[in-house]
């Protein structure tokens, strides 16, 4: 509509602020009006606006008299206004559908994309005017959503420096690393098209350190990664930092978890990812190089170091390394990516919280129904037997379990439905010993398996997880339970690559 | 021919933040309890509760609580204990 204009209210400080600053760039990028009101002093503005690079006219609110007028909560709130100063529209917070809706308005493209790293929506702060006065100086603002971080440095090593013995030294990986020398690492840069080396794709938690492509890409070289691997990595960071999956959570945890990439669509034979037997295993560089490429992201960018921040009690193998690539080939249904809304011909990788494969061996059942019931025997075990509350499962079903239970014309569905409902835990196991998991019992469901009552060993079908993935001989299957899981926990995230 | 080395840590200084002053004595004080939301953590603040009126003599006790223990406390948790003059957290399990 003509006339329109977009007024955003502002404070340097909070988070949700800097997150919708750089949608506000691209609109205003694109000739949109746009202005702003921070409702902080002169100097900390300056500094927001020089951090953040606004191309918006940035003014202030002295006595936050705009604020009280237009009788601003929440920071941000935008406002568009037609051309006699009067809201035709006002949204607090951050929302995406949001912002597209408003490009619209003001004649322009959408601005938010689904997979740019950035959550759907997230609720602002409350306006200056309106927080309780305290006597603190406010402290000095996080700089979370810069979108171009410093140049990573670099060191010369002394002639008769091992390099390798000086990555041990300094970079202190248990394991040996390809030394990020600066031709190695610009090889990679050069593979990362339309991508500038300092561009930040993701903040790694805990600590959130910048993960610029040119750390990205160190990070790599080091794991083993080909230069390509790049276009993989780019989405696989933005992933990590997610804030569904809340890296932040797994990589502290004294639980067992440990992400697992599952690799999907074209690019699994484009980079040579391996989805057949030994899946789980150092069976194909690309599947090693970038696990344990991930792995030393989380560690150098991210902080959460094994004898440090990551609590975890015994560990996990997978920290190594942990990516599989699914067997699209033999798989009868849709795979993961498809499921989560990509097209069959995207490549894509989605991120779980997982504990180590369960393995389940079925070689004598001749029928869908008898293979899925044993694999409800590992799915009852998952996190402690009689807790039914806040766990999610990977099921990844061996190919030759695929074809007996296809063959009896399961879908994906029907397989998830069953599992669901045979998966139970038996009443009588919450006589006796007190545990973990009883106190809650008056929260579970109550189901009948096999004339047994039992309590449902999951919340919603939904819970669990399928994918099609290893070698055609052998009818094994495993399980993969979960961290805690759903929006108070870690949820799987899916980006196409 | 040396050999240059790209830095793949993060650089961005950190700073190790001072703990905050103890008490000279807990009489007459606010004190905030935040539960994390993990099993147990009610059952030992209840206690430290009663601890800390009857035989401390604070003023006042402040309860909040985390809505879960795998993400960090929201500002709006934050926002209901800044007035305290210290805070006790429960871990539990």
């Amino acid at each position: 509509m003509p006339g329109l204009r977009l007024l955003a209210i502002l404070q340097t400080d909070c988070p949700t602020c800097r997150l919708i600053t750089p949608y506000l760039n691209k609109l205003a990028g694109n000739a949109a009006p746009v202005t702003a009101i921070s409702q902080d002093a002169e100097d900390v503005t300056r500094e927001f606006v020089r951090q953040m690079d606004v191309r918006f006219p940035v003014e202030r609110d002295p006595g936050f008299e705009t604020s009280k007028r237009l009788g601003v909560v929440t920071v941000p709130t935008l406002y568009v206004l037609d051309e006699h100063d009067r809201v035709v529209r006002q949204e607090p917070g951050f929302d995406k559908n949001v912002l597209n809706e408003i490009a619209g308005l003001l004649g322009h493209e959408p601005v938010a994309t689904p997979y740019d790293g950035a959550p759907a929506s997230k609720p602002g702060c409350i306006s200056r005017h309106l927080e309780v006065q305290t006597d603190d100086a406010s402290a000095a603002a996080l700089d979370l959503h810069a979108t171009r971080g410093a140049a990573a440095s670099t060191v010369e090593l002394a002639g008769e420096e091992d390099p390798y013995e000086y990555c041990f030294r300094v970079f202190k990986d248990g394991l040996p690393v390809v030394p990020p020398t600066r031709e190695r690492v610009e090889r990679m840069l050069r593979a990362a098209t339309g991508h500038d080396g300092r561009e930040v794709i993701a903040r790694i938690p805990p600590c959130y350190g910048e993960a610029t492509v040119e750390k990205i890409a160190a990070n790599a070289v080091m794991a083993g990664c080909v230069p390509e691997m790049v276009r993989v990595l780019i989405p696989l960071a933005r992933a990590v930092g997610d804030e569904r999956f809340n890296a932040h959570g797994v990589q502290a945890t004294t639980h067992f978890a440990a992400p697992l990439i599952i690799v999907n669509g074209p690019v699994r034979s484009e980079l040579n990812f391996h989805s057949r037997q030994n899946v789980f295993s150092n069976v194909a560089r690309a599947n090693s190089s970038l696990g344990r490429a991930l792995q030393l992201i989380l560690l150098n960018l991210g902080g959460a170091r094994p004898d440090g921040i990551d609590m975890s009690a015994l560990g996990n193998p997978g920290k190594f390394s942990y990516c599989i690539a699914e067997n699209e080939e033999e798989n009868p249904w849709e795979p993961l990516h498809v499921e989560h809304g990509l097209q069959r011909g995207q490549s894509a990788v989605t991120l779980f919280a997982a504990e180590a494969p369960h393995g389940v061996s079925e070689h004598n059942a001749r029928t869908a129904r008898g293979v899925l019931k044993a694999i409800t025997y590992a799915l009852a075990t998952v996190w402690s037997y009689r807790n039914c509350l806040g766990f999610e499962a990977l099921v990844v079903l061996g190919p030759e379990h695929v074809h007996t239970i296809a063959r009896d014309g399961f879908t994906k569905q029907n397989v998830r439905d069953f599992l669901f409902e045979n998966t139970g835990i038996p009443l009588r196991c919450y006589e006796g010993e007190p545990g973990e998991g009883v106190a809650q019992r008056g929260m579970y469901k109550e189901i009948t398996i096999d004339g047994e009552p039992c309590y449902q060993k999951f919340r919603a079908p939904e819970s669990i997880k399928i994918v099609v993935a290893g070698g055609t001989a052998g009818k094994f299957s495993a399980v993969l339970g979960s961290w805690s899981a759903g929006p108070r926990g870690s949820q799987m995230v899916t980006y196409p690559i | 021919m040396p050999v240059t080395l790209v830095n793949p840590m993060n650089e961005i200084a950190t700073q190790a933040a001072p703990a905050a002053p103890r008490l000279a004595k807990l009489q007459g004080k606010t004190i905030a309890l935040l539960d994390i939301s993990k099993p147990g953590g009610s059952v030992f603040l209840d206690r430290m509760e009663r601890l800390l009126k009857e035989r401390f003599g604070v003023a006042s006790v402040i309860r909040e609580m985390k809505p879960t223990f795998a993400k960090p406390a929201p500002a709006g948790v934050l926002e209901k204990i800044r007035g305290a003059d210290a805070v006790i957290e429960a871990l539990a399990d």
